[in-house]
């Protein structure tokens, strides 16, 4: 039986990185593909030779026993292979209806049939996600979820024969990715090849009948999940031991420096009360909307309060602009890299130094010298894969770029750390790197607020938990006091005594 | 693990204060629009004459021709009109057809040739235009400057800077003949509006374009030619500056210097036009009640006898306040 996708010896270069290096993807029909490796290894690359959006520079890609020379976006959905990429790549001012049926629109004569696009559009998402959306609504109103569902019911309109999911469940809720998993099942049993990638390990087990391993762009081994285990792939991964996985800290915890009085913001949350330590890594989180998110603004000045008071080293203080919030000794790692963290334009070495620049210089002029001795330290301290400190962020895969984003807080030498989301995205090795970091941090004494959904890396890495409940503090944690678990029931409102039965 | 929530209806509090933000945008708009018209029915005398309506119609005819070539466009090139594309070579364009139409018809070669020349000078300059914008990646505002300047270059060589007379049965029918009780320039921007509109809102094309337009990524990743869509505008465009030009011929009964300084009521016009859409994109209709808009306005301004300068700065501030607004809208 001839392969659905057979990519063998593919290579291809960005200026001066390499992404991939005589990789190789074998996946058959009626299977679903895992594609792990950790950020930079290739998976984003080699999904996008596939679909045409890079021109590889050499390697042979066969869809169905047929070998396809230069491959184009329409080319490869001509030969069935459909793709749901982890940019969520939707027009923004189209509705559900349009971005649905796009090229592949219902016809009445030469008219669009826009009744039946409606009609069908809330049908296929009523059918495969038990979602009741309208069909009119435009993209750039959805949730970041519902542009992820509109993304796979549009490959699932399109009759895919193969369908590539890249981080399908990256911003899905529990109910939704089991949604996605009888979905995917349906289409294997109907035949269907189906690569999937992923950063959670334990949905690869779950989903995965065999996992193609990629590391520093080639691959290192084909396994069958149920047979290793997620242990044993992750080792291939990163070369790296998972007992290390959360790195703890001996905790030497100081006065408070940073005091929350009945913080309000109207719609958003109300009456939060705690204090943050000196050497303190205290964990924040809550579900989607709970004002978690809108907490951290707040104390960064992205957000105004409406009552309550903010207290830095014993004095009240109100900030209006981020501006104020930094040159308080404030600083915050924002979750969108590519929107807020780094300017992609920019060399490695700028961008680490845009936040320091007060420090580097001297005199009106950046002290060129003391800037690079300072940015090479942080390069090699974060493990930042570069070539050099002057190759341009938007040639790094996603996750050096977030940790060029760290390393440009890192050099400003703040007292609070705000950190939204930090691994979001983010595969285990550099999660590590960037856990390790929020350590040595905290070591030194800087006092630290992680905001993350991730419940076991909160439970893991933090000294205190706050969990926010629609707008409200309804819980408060030490470490070891609660586990994910808990947690969860705790962040999604359980009663009390529901949370005792855990 | 991942923290649970409900995804139907996320920060429903905040969509309801970004919706109702876009709606008082789009309302304010019409609400302007009305209370102008109304002003002037009030003040301006012979203002709502059915003679003057009518004129009004008409002259907007080729405005309106120019701004839907620049609405397709926009449509093609980015409905985020700041960062998007552009063609300025619009109004020199028409400019260019006229002269080649003119010249044409005083050299003695008929309408079965002079039309079809005219024609793919427009869509020649529109090609030209696609080769900078999208062979050679120019960014458009560049791009469209300097074929600007080629068109209009062309048109002094063709006219010398000189008014050169034109008159033929075709464009006295076209600037004085009538159906129905309808003048022939009004049918024409009938016709061609609903063309339009059924092209870019009713047809997979103009579905395929805006898509283009809207995220280029994502049309390219749904499989579009993007490049082609792109190229397919400009050249649109071209086709309607030349349509346009024998317009503007019929009824100055000329080719005349300074069609290019129709340039800013065009853009004026596209970019107006956005307010009226839902989405806050470029759309024929929008266009179409933009230029109706900016056709009043310029007709009560005159009216009133004010003088004829002030439209031009008000056009200016009309696009300025647009373009503030709606990227204000946007943000939030």
């Amino acid at each position: 039986m001839t392969a659905a996708i057979e990519m063998r010896g593919i290579t291809k270069t960005f200026g001066p990185v390499k992404a991939l290096t005589d990789a190789t993807l074998m996946v058959k029909s009626g299977t679903i593909h895992g594609l792990v490796g950790a950020n930079g290894a290739g998976k984003s690359t080699i999904i996008k030779v596939l679909a045409g959006i890079y021109a590889r520079d050499s390697g042979t890609v066969m869809v169905q026993g047929k070998e396809l020379g230069a491959i184009t976006p329409a080319g490869i959905e001509a030969e069935g292979v459909h793709f749901i990429h982890q940019d969520r790549l939707l027009v923004p001012t189209s509705t559900v209806a349009e971005a649905i049926f796009l090229r592949n629109e219902p016809r009445f004569g030469p008219f669009i049939n826009h009744r039946e696009m409606y009609r069908r559009s809330a049908e296929l998402l009523h059918q495969y996600f038990g979602l009741e959306l309208d069909p009119r609504a435009l993209i750039s109103d959805l949730s970041t979820a519902q542009q992820k569902i509109v993304q796979i019911t549009r490959a699932l309109a399109n009759d895919a024969k193969i369908l590539v999911l890249d981080e399908p469940t990256a911003a899905l809720v529990k109910k939704e990715v089991d949604n996605l998993f009888a979905v995917l099942r349906r289409l294997k049993a109907d035949g269907l090849a189906i690569v999937f990638i992923s950063h959670y390990m334990a949905e690869i087990e779950e989903i995965c009948d065999v996992v193609t391993v990629l590391r520093n762009g080639t691959d290192v081994g084909v396994v069958t999940p149920s047979d290793v285990g997620i242990g044993q792939i992750v080792e291939m991964m990163t070369n790296r031991d998972t007992s290390e996985m959360y790195p703890r800290r001996k905790a030497a915890i100081g006065g408070p420096i940073l005091s929350a009085k009945n913080l309000t913001v109207k719609n958003t949350f109300q009456n939060v009360s705690f204090d943050l330590h000196q050497g303190e890594i205290l964990g924040v989180t809550g579900l989607l909307g709970s004002g978690d998110k809108e907490l951290l603004q707040t104390l960064f000045g992205e957000i105004d309060s409406d009552g309550g008071e903010i207290i830095l080293n014993n004095a009240p203080v109100r900030f209006r602009t981020p501006v104020q919030a930094v040159s308080n000794g404030i600083a915050k790692i924002p979750e969108d890299r590519r929107a807020h963290g780094v300017a992609t334009g920019l060399s490695v070495g700028e961008n680490i130094s845009l936040a320091s620049l007060d420090q580097v210089s001297a005199k009106g002029f950046v002290q060129l010298g003391s800037e690079a001795r300072n940015v090479d330290a942080l390069i090699s301290e974060l493990g930042i894969m570069t070539p050099d400190r002057q190759t341009l962020v938007k040639n790094l895969s996603g996750g050096n770029q977030q940790k060029v984003v760290v390393a440009k807080w890192l050099s400003c030498n703040s007292q609070v750390y705000l950190l939204d989301e930090p691994t979001v995205a983010v595969d285990v090795g550099a999660k590590v790197e960037i856990y390790n970091l929020m350590n040595r941090l905290a070591t030194e004494g800087k006092a630290l607020i992680f905001l993350s959904s991730d419940l076991e890396e909160i439970t893991e890495m933090c000294d205190r938990i706050l969990v926010i409940y629609r707008g409200e503090l309804i819980g408060e944690y030490k470490h070891g006091e609660i586990d994910s678990d808990q947690l969860l029931a705790v962040a999604s409102g359980a009663t009390i005594e529901e949370r005792k039965s855990l | 693990m991942s923290v649970q929530s409900e995804i139907s209806a996320p920060s429903a509090r905040r969509l309801d204060s970004k919706a109702l933000a876009k709606l008082s945008i789009r309302l304010g708009a019409f609400v302007a629009f009305g209370g102008i018209l109304l002003y002037f029915a009030l003040t301006a005398r012979g203002f709502t004459s059915p003679y003057n309506l009518m004129t009004v119609v008409e002259q907007s005819a080729i405005l309106g021709f120019l701004a839907f070539g620049m609405t397709i466009v926009f449509a093609g090139t980015g409905t985020d009109v700041q960062r998007g594309g552009i063609d300025l070579s619009m109004a020199a364009n028409a400019g260019l057809c006229a002269a080649v139409y003119a010249i044409m018809m005083r050299e003695g070669y008929g309408n079965a040739l002079a039309i079809p020349v005219t024609l793919c000078t427009g869509m020649a300059i529109g090609l030209l235009n696609g080769i900078a914008v999208v062979t050679l990646q120019i960014i458009p505002l560049l791009g469209t400057l300097a074929v600007m300047n080629i068109a209009a270059g062309l048109e002094l060589t063709l006219t010398e800077n000189t008014v050169v007379p034109v008159k033929t049965p075709l464009t006295k029918v076209i600037a004085f003949g009538s159906f129905m009780g309808i003048s022939t320039l009004a049918w024409c921007l009938i016709v061609v509006s609903a063309l339009l509109v059924w092209l870019m809102h009713f047809h997979r094309i103009g579905l395929r374009l805006y898509a283009v337009g809207g995220h280029l990524e994502a049309a390219r990743a749904a499989g579009i030619n993007t490049g082609r869509y792109i190229y397919g505008a400009y050249i649109a465009a071209g086709l309607l500056a030349g349509i346009t030009s024998i317009l503007i011929i019929s009824r100055l009964s000329s080719s005349t210097p300074g069609t290019g300084l129709m340039l800013l009521p065009i853009l004026a016009a596209a970019l107006l036009g956005t307010v009226f859409s839902r989405r806050f994109i470029p759309t024929i209709g929008g266009t179409l009640l933009a230029t109706l808009f900016i056709g009043f306005l310029a007709n009560g301004f005159q009216l009133l006898g004010i003088s004829s300068y002030w439209v031009a700065g008000v056009q200016g501030a009309l696009i300025l306040l647009v373009v503030a607004v709606t990227s204000f809208a946007k943000r939030n």
